[in-house]
């Protein structure tokens, strides 16, 4: 092909872009940026780190009254720490990616300048979700993993019966994964709804509300056999595991490595997969509509 | 070789209206009234490749609507556009590789971050080769002269600095097609001409087909061949300058310099007097009698200099959005013309 002129080849060229390449720039960029307002930087970091303190401190309290959380739930406190460790890793990796960008979406909307995302010859899902990372977020990240692997130490050595298999190491990250994929699609979507309602209004703090459901062992919701108020629980529990599955984000990989014998663990780790395969799409089509809504306002 | 056709395009918008008062605005939590806004309202157009077309217009006139459905942004509520063969609503990624949209109101580089850190941005998602991106880069800060701005946070540019960053982003890609919104918007003299003349000069240079909208008449007589006027959604005129000047203006402006200091009295009879200096005098007098007025001044009084111009661009478009506008007031149609 060296009949082509070189210039012609450069301007046609149907390259796709190096989806990797592009994301460890927004990485680089928001990390030079982050770096400039260094007060801010370390302030956040200390304020979400002693959120996670404080939620540390009041579990230690709950558990100075009991030993459990529910009768035989297996809940006890290093398997809880397992559990709360999770929640932190999950939600602080979805605050360092995807927060700031969800947030940023409905903001773009409003004034216009969405317009350059369009114009891209990329994904604009992908533009939109991942241009900006919230490095603070991964100050909480850290100290969870810590508290994660503390807490495993810790029962392996007083539990007798507590072994944990390669295939759970393995699968736990892979979860951990899906959780952060199921929590990012219900958080994609609904802040692309302000395409519709106009203006900053927007779902998305709706998205707070929800995902409070996912930071508690699924258990709570059975509540007692034979209490009358089970239904409640019950109904809470089948809405947000297989109609917006919050609930196995951080559930299911949690359990992988607290309670891997638990029975229902097995068809709960398979829905997961679908569930979160399922979240992605529906999110997907949600934020292309979307797009094809969107007005531009004008400059 | 026709790079952009469009064909009836029209763009309305629902746009809700909100009433004055606390009152009102409950009521309009049920009962809604809207108001429906045609920005555009079928627009015809061929542009050839290598044009540099300037749309003029009053605002709301429908020039932004147009560059956006044109990039894709918005899709129009019916008929058809092909820009580089490509629907430019179905935002195909082979087409969004070949234009660029540049907005003088909104920007597109990171706030924070100096512009070279966008600049390397914008190589990933084009996925410039690094040696053709290091020369484009160069050749665009080399010919905008803003290679000590490279590392500075976009923020503390002036706004002409920045103006000139948002122009190479939009470039290093190699773009055929430009779509100019307003690009010297707010900028001062020597910056708007620094912009002018750069764009000028790539436009010859790359023979790239540029649209262009702007107020400002000095960067239309200084780019663009082709001028597009816009009106009310509409095209009313598509032409050169010289064709808008020959056709819609219908007066001259003479420019006296009298010998004695004195002015005389009797010369609003030629035309209407515009501007009064003594010695000098200038009055507007009607294209066809321009001569015999000219005679009978030169005739009557000791003229010292005389000058014959036409009315300035800004006047004479200024005169077209009004009549447009007084035409569809009165008959409630638009008034469309083509030469």
């Amino acid at each position: 092909m060296s009949h082509f002129p070189p210039e012609y080849l450069a301007s046609n060229s149907s390259q796709k872009p190096n989806y990797a390449r592009v994301f460890l720039t927004f990485a680089r960029n928001s990390l030079v940026r982050d770096m400039t307002f260094r007060s801010n930087f370390i302030i956040e970091t200390i304020t979400s780190l002693s959120w996670m303190f404080m939620n540390l401190g009041f579990y230690l309290l709950i558990f100075s009254y009991t030993d459990v959380i529910g009768v035989a739930t297996g809940w006890t406190q290093y398997e809880f720490f397992v559990f709360f460790a999770t929640v932190a890793i999950v939600n602080s990796l979805v605050q360092t990616f995807f927060m700031p960008n969800a947030q940023e979406f409905s903001e773009l909307i409003r004034t216009g300048n969405l317009d350059f995302a369009l114009l891209k010859p990329i994904d604009t899902q992908f533009l939109i979700s991942l241009q900006k990372v919230n490095w603070s977020g991964l100050g909480n990240t850290g100290f969870a993993i810590l508290l994660l692997l503390f807490s495993l130490w810790h029962l392996s050595r007083h539990e007798a019966d507590f072994v944990l298999h390669p295939l759970q190491i393995l699968l736990y990250p892979l979860y951990v994964f899906c959780g952060i994929i199921i929590l990012y699609s219900l958080m994609i979507a609904l802040s692309a709804t302000s395409v519709w309602l106009g203006r900053n209004q927007s779902l998305y703090n709706f998205w707070f509300y929800i995902t409070n459901f996912s930071r508690y062992p699924m258990e709570i919701y059975s509540g007692p056999v034979g209490d009358p108020r089970r239904w409640i629980g019950e109904s809470l529990r089948t809405f947000f595991s297989y109609v917006i599955p919050v609930l196995l984000a951080v559930n299911v990989p949690a359990r992988i490595l607290a309670k891997p014998m638990a029975p229902d663990n097995l068809s709960l780790a398979l829905y997961a997969v679908i569930g979160t395969i399922l979240s992605f799409i529906l999110s997907r089509m949600i934020f292309y509509r979307a797009l094809r809504g969107y007005r531009s306002a004008s400059s | 070789m026709e790079t952009i056709r469009i064909e009836g395009l029209r763009k309305t918008y629902k746009i809700y209206q909100k009433q004055e008062g606390l009152r009102a605005s409950f009521r309009g939590l049920f009962r809604r009234r809207y108001r429906v806004v045609e920005a555009v309202r079928g627009i015809d157009l061929s542009v050839d490749q290598g044009e540099f077309v300037a749309f003029l217009g009053p605002n709301g006139a429908g020039k932004t609507t147009t560059l956006k459905l044109l990039s894709g942004v918005i899709s129009p509520s019916s008929g058809s556009a092909r820009v580089l063969g490509h629907v430019p609503w179905r935002r195909e990624n082979a087409y969004r590789r070949r234009f660029a949209l540049v907005m003088g109101q909104k920007n597109q580089l990171w706030w924070d971050l100096p512009a070279q850190e966008s600049f390397r941005l914008h190589q990933q998602i084009y996925r410039i080769e690094p040696a053709a991106f290091v020369a484009r880069r160069d050749e665009l800060v080399d010919l905008l002269e803003v290679g000590k701005l490279l590392g500075q946070p976009v923020r503390e540019l002036s706004l002409g600095e920045r103006m000139k960053m948002e122009l190479i982003a939009a470039l290093l890609h190699s773009p055929e097609v430009l779509f100019l919104d307003e690009p010297t918007i707010g900028l001062d003299v020597v910056a708007q001409h620094n912009i002018q003349n750069f764009l000028s000069y790539y436009q010859k240079l790359k023979k790239i087909t540029i649209l262009l909208t702007s107020h400002y008449m000095k960067d239309v007589i200084a780019l663009c061949k082709r001028v597009v006027i816009v009106t009310d959604g509409v095209i009313v005129h598509d032409g050169s300058l010289k064709e808008i000047i020959d056709r819609f203006s219908t007066h001259k402006v003479i420019t006296l310099q009298f010998a004695d200091h004195g002015l005389p009295h009797d010369i609003n009879r030629f035309g209407e007097v515009i501007e009064e200096q003594a010695p000098r005098l200038k009055i507007r007098v009607a294209k066809q009698t321009v001569t015999d007025s000219l005679a009978a001044i030169l005739q009557l009084h000791p003229v010292e200099d005389v000058s014959v111009e036409d009315p300035p661009l800004e006047q004479v478009i200024a005169e077209i959005f009004t009549s447009v506008k007084q035409e569809s007031d009165s008959t409630g149609k638009r008034a469309i013309s083509k030469i």
